[in-house]
């Protein structure tokens, strides 16, 4: 930790947030908002007097409210910067007359009442997504009656009781009597494995934890009687097997079969566990003096501003999704954006280290090379057919067109900064922008070739490069089955399928179309999915004046982890196909018959 | 070598059916596939392979480009999402625009998820096939724009896996910086006691 | 509390209420089938 303070070249930005990300692999300019700390970090010598005389205590948030903290405070002994923070919140200075204690107490004059947030601009060419994890709130699960019991506590406030820098100094007490506890239980998988009460996954280092602690128990104060409850314990990793087997000769006892209950005796304030287990039969009752609930990991809370910042995706676990699961384990989908440690998914610490140094070699891999390729998949306007209307210019999610709407010059992009998304090749009104690699007349010939031969028996299915494409690909890796009359066309986002594209499906025979993109907080493309949606409802009305069941148009929403969703979705538009009759697809033809006639535009 | 542009000169689609062992061949009859591409509009030549992303695989693409002067390449294989940079290479490598290449998701989208339905599976197959190779005649080759990438990195989070990227980066020679919200870094380890396997302090 | 108006859905036919503000796109979910063809019902 010490280190990232004195490296040369890192530039610590603590206590302070990303608040805005624009730009693409090579060239990001990130906004970094530096929240204000009331302290001078350069100045502070983290000497402690302020904190002396501060008369106002609150819960400190490292020890988990296990012991109180002044208003100015250093968030705990080794921090880095190793400076104080003040909570402006909590403090009396604000108005000197109350207070204004510590600004007097400090000799190097670095507090200061009016500090406000700071803004700065930082360029960059990778971005490595490390934000963690938060730890499961085990309160809503009654049963274990955390919060109402006392002595019942988590894994991570068992961590502070334990630490000797921590509230007790390192002695094991329980919180009522405040004395050594002769027997104390773990509860494992506490709000993981279980979908309907907490999370479905594994926390992956819960086991080993506990082990860990009971270790710890044992060297400190080996009469201490430990039981375990678990449901499987994984020690999957290097070495763990020879620590499970170490705690268990150390005297821990593993018991299989999680307590449905916890009782406290009223006076002893003592806990008694009820649990059903594989090997003793029937529900039995073990007493012990405090119960540590061994909590899982959920995703960082404030992941949705993190992914809707860098356009990332999930998964449906709420981590963030990698490229690919076995061979792009640490890279975004997103060209130079990596992931490290528990934002991709729970894991320990020699993993999350692996997974930093992996996301490392990768972003070196792009550095190195002082240049980058970008896909040439940009949009082109074809100056002879634009009217300068400027709707391209409003629908660009990244500003890269520009037109001078009065002076009637055509629109221009600019190449660098489109991402390719063709939401304006799709609402130009004059078909004058169009998508290098993924053309109007490319796509044309792709609805052409799957609708020329017996069109009544196939869906016609427009997916999203990133998700639904994505999504299409898992269900096939988890061999999702689903009825074979559906044909995907590709395009990098839902906002390139043009209106024009729809209709001449349906002007070729198509029974069903369907028009897949990502989640809106999914998309790829910043918001470029709002224009897919927009589209679509338009296109609804008109098909209802022509006289075409809107039915027949399908709208989804599938995301790159949803390979169930996907195939459940091509059973439902199989299911409309077949109430579409061949009377119905020969009206259609001839209300669209004129949409198939050459139109001049070449693209 | 000097890569050809599309110019005046007559299309030359050429098709390779991938087998993938029996990833697709166990539910598609790729030799049917194969046949019906055949009959289609420029296409040249057409083969049958068991792994066309193997070595000898990617060598017979090159190969059949070079012999029968192609000019647009169509794989029907997995997805492209997997494959596509691979074949992309392939065809730079002999010396075509790496963007007249259209891959057909014969596994993902076909094979792997209709597997009791083997004559639907293959119908579905060529129909991919087909509109692949209509893509295909249609494709341009496209000059990718080359940016510069700033020697620098953003690290967002200061926990063990953040202080760990930012000083390999760091050591590596980049400039970093460590984005944390916390007044301090160090996230959840710094707040656990013992860590296992090695039960050394956290900090 | 946001507007409220009635929706379709186009998969399942099932007829709902749903918070609605003019001119606002946002994702919306059939609550009966769990499809995302939802249509506003405009005559109404």
């Amino acid at each position: 930790m010490a280190d990232v303070g004195r490296h040369p070249r890192i530039e610590l930005l603590a206590y302070s947030e990303v608040d805005n990300v624009t730009g693409y692999v090579g060239n990001f300019t990130v906004t970094v908002r530096k929240k204000a700390r009331y302290v001078d970090v350069a100045e502070c010598t983290a000497c402690g007097d302020c904190e002396d005389v501060c008369p106002v205590t609150a819960p400190d948030e490292f020890e988990i409210g296990l012991a109180t903290r002044k208003a100015i405070y250093q968030p705990f002994p080794q921090a880095v910067p190793s400076a104080y923070v003040l909570n402006i919140d909590e403090c009396l200075g604000n108005n000197p007359i109350a207070c204004g204690k510590c600004l007097e107490a400090c000799d190097k004059d670095c507090i200061d009442y009016d500090d406000e947030d700071e803004l700065v601009d930082i360029e960059v060419g990778t971005i490595l997504v490390c934000v963690g994890m938060d730890v499961y709130d085990p309160t809503t699960l009654d049963e274990f009656g955390y919060t109402r019991y006392e002595n019942v506590i988590t894994s991570l406030e068992f961590e502070r009781l334990i630490n000797s820098g921590g509230p007790t100094r390192g002695h094991l007490i329980r919180m009522t009597d405040r004395e050594q506890p002769r027997t104390v239980a773990f509860i494992q998988c506490v709000g993981s494995r279980d979908a309907s009460r907490g999370n479905p996954y594994c926390s992956n280092f819960c086991c080993m934890n506990t082990v860990k602690d009971c270790l710890l128990i044992k060297d400190h104060y080996p009469d201490v009687d430990i039981k375990v409850f678990y449901m499987d314990i994984r020690a999957f990793g290097k070495g763990f097997e020879d620590l499970f087997q170490r705690s268990k000769e150390a005297g821990t006892v593993y018991i299989r079969g999680i307590p449905g209950e916890i009782e406290e005796d009223p006076e002893t304030k003592s806990l008694r566990l009820y649990v059903e287990t594989t090997t003793e039969g029937g529900v039995n009752c073990h007493e012990v003096d405090m119960a540590v609930l061994s909590v899982g990991a959920v995703p960082k809370r404030d992941s949705d501003m993190i992914q809707r910042l860098l356009t990332l995706q999930r998964s449906q676990d709420g981590f963030f999704l990698e490229a690919h699961p076995k061979l792009k384990p640490v890279d975004a989908a997103t060209q130079g954006i990596f992931f490290a440690g528990c934002a991709e998914s729970p894991k320990d610490i020699k993993d999350s280290v692996t997974q930093a140094s992996a996301a490392v070699g990768r972003a070196n891999r792009l550095m190195m090379q002082g240049e980058v390729k970008v896909e040439a998949i940009t949009s082109t306007v074809i100056p002879d057919l634009c009217k300068s209307c400027g709707i391209c210019v409003k629908v660009c999610p990244y500003n890269a067109i520009s037109c001078d709407t009065k002076a009637k010059t055509p629109a221009v992009v600019v190449e660098a900064a489109c991402a390719g998304c063709g939401a304006c090749s799709a609402e130009c009104p004059f078909g004058a922008i169009t998508m290098k690699h993924f053309t109007d007349s490319q796509i044309d010939a792709q609805i052409d070739a799957m609708l020329s031969d017996n069109p009544q028996d196939k869906v016609l299915a427009f997916a999203c490069n990133w998700c639904s494409y994505s999504g299409a690909d898992l269900a096939g890796t988890n061999r999702f089955q689903y009825p074979a009359n559906v044909r995907l066309i590709r395009t990098m986002c839902s906002g390139r399928v043009d209106k024009r594209f729809v209709l001449r499906a349906f002007a070729m025979g198509a029974p069903i179309v369907l028009v897949s993109g990502c989640h809106f907080a999914d998309c790829h493309y910043i918001n470029a999915v709002h224009w897919t949606q927009r589209r679509v409802e338009k296109l609804w009305d008109e098909l209802e004046k022509k006289g075409i069941r809107p039915e027949r148009l399908q709208l989804e929403w599938i995301s790159a982890a949803e390979g169930q969703k996907f195939a459940t979705v091509m059973r439902a538009v199989e299911e409309l196909r077949q109430k579409v009759t061949r009377d119905e697809i020969e009206h259609t033809r001839k209300v669209l018959a004129d949409v198939l006639e050459p139109t001049g535009v070449v693209a | 070598m000097a890569t050809r542009e599309e110019g005046d000169e007559k299309l030359r689609v050429g098709v390779f059916v991938c087998q993938c062992g029996l990833n697709i061949a166990g539910t598609v009859d790729c030799e049917a596939v194969a046949e019906f591409a055949e009959t289609l509009d420029d296409v040249a030549v057409v083969f049958n392979n068991r792994y066309t992303c193997s070595e000898p695989g990617q060598l017979e693409v090159k190969k059949a480009i070079q012999e029968h002067d192609l000019n647009r390449v169509v794989v029907a294989s997995c997805s492209p999402l997997m494959h596509e940079p691979t074949f992309r290479a392939v065809l730079a490598e002999a010396g075509l625009n790496p963007y007249l290449l259209e891959m057909a998701n014969l596994r993902e989208h076909c094979s792997w998820v209709h597997m009791g339905e083997p004559d639907k599976a293959t119908d579905k197959a060529k129909d991919l096939v087909k509109m692949a190779v209509a893509r295909a005649r249609r494709l341009r080759a496209q000059k990718e724009m080359v940016v510069p990438i700033r020697q620098k990195a953003l690290v967002i989070g200061g926990g063990v896996a953040g202080i760990q990227a930012s000083l390999d980066l760091a050591d590596a020679g980049y400039q970093v910086y460590l984005v944390e919200k916390e007044p301090s870094i160090g996230g959840i380890m710094a707040q656990i006691d013992k860590t296992y396997p090695t039960m050394d302090c956290s900090i | 509390m946001a507007e409220e108006a009635k929706f379709c859905c186009l998969r399942c036919g099932a007829e709902f209420l749903l918070p609605y503000t003019p001119g606002v796109t946002e994702e919306r979910t059939c609550p009966n089938c769990g499809s995302n063809s939802v249509r506003r019902k405009k005559d109404k």
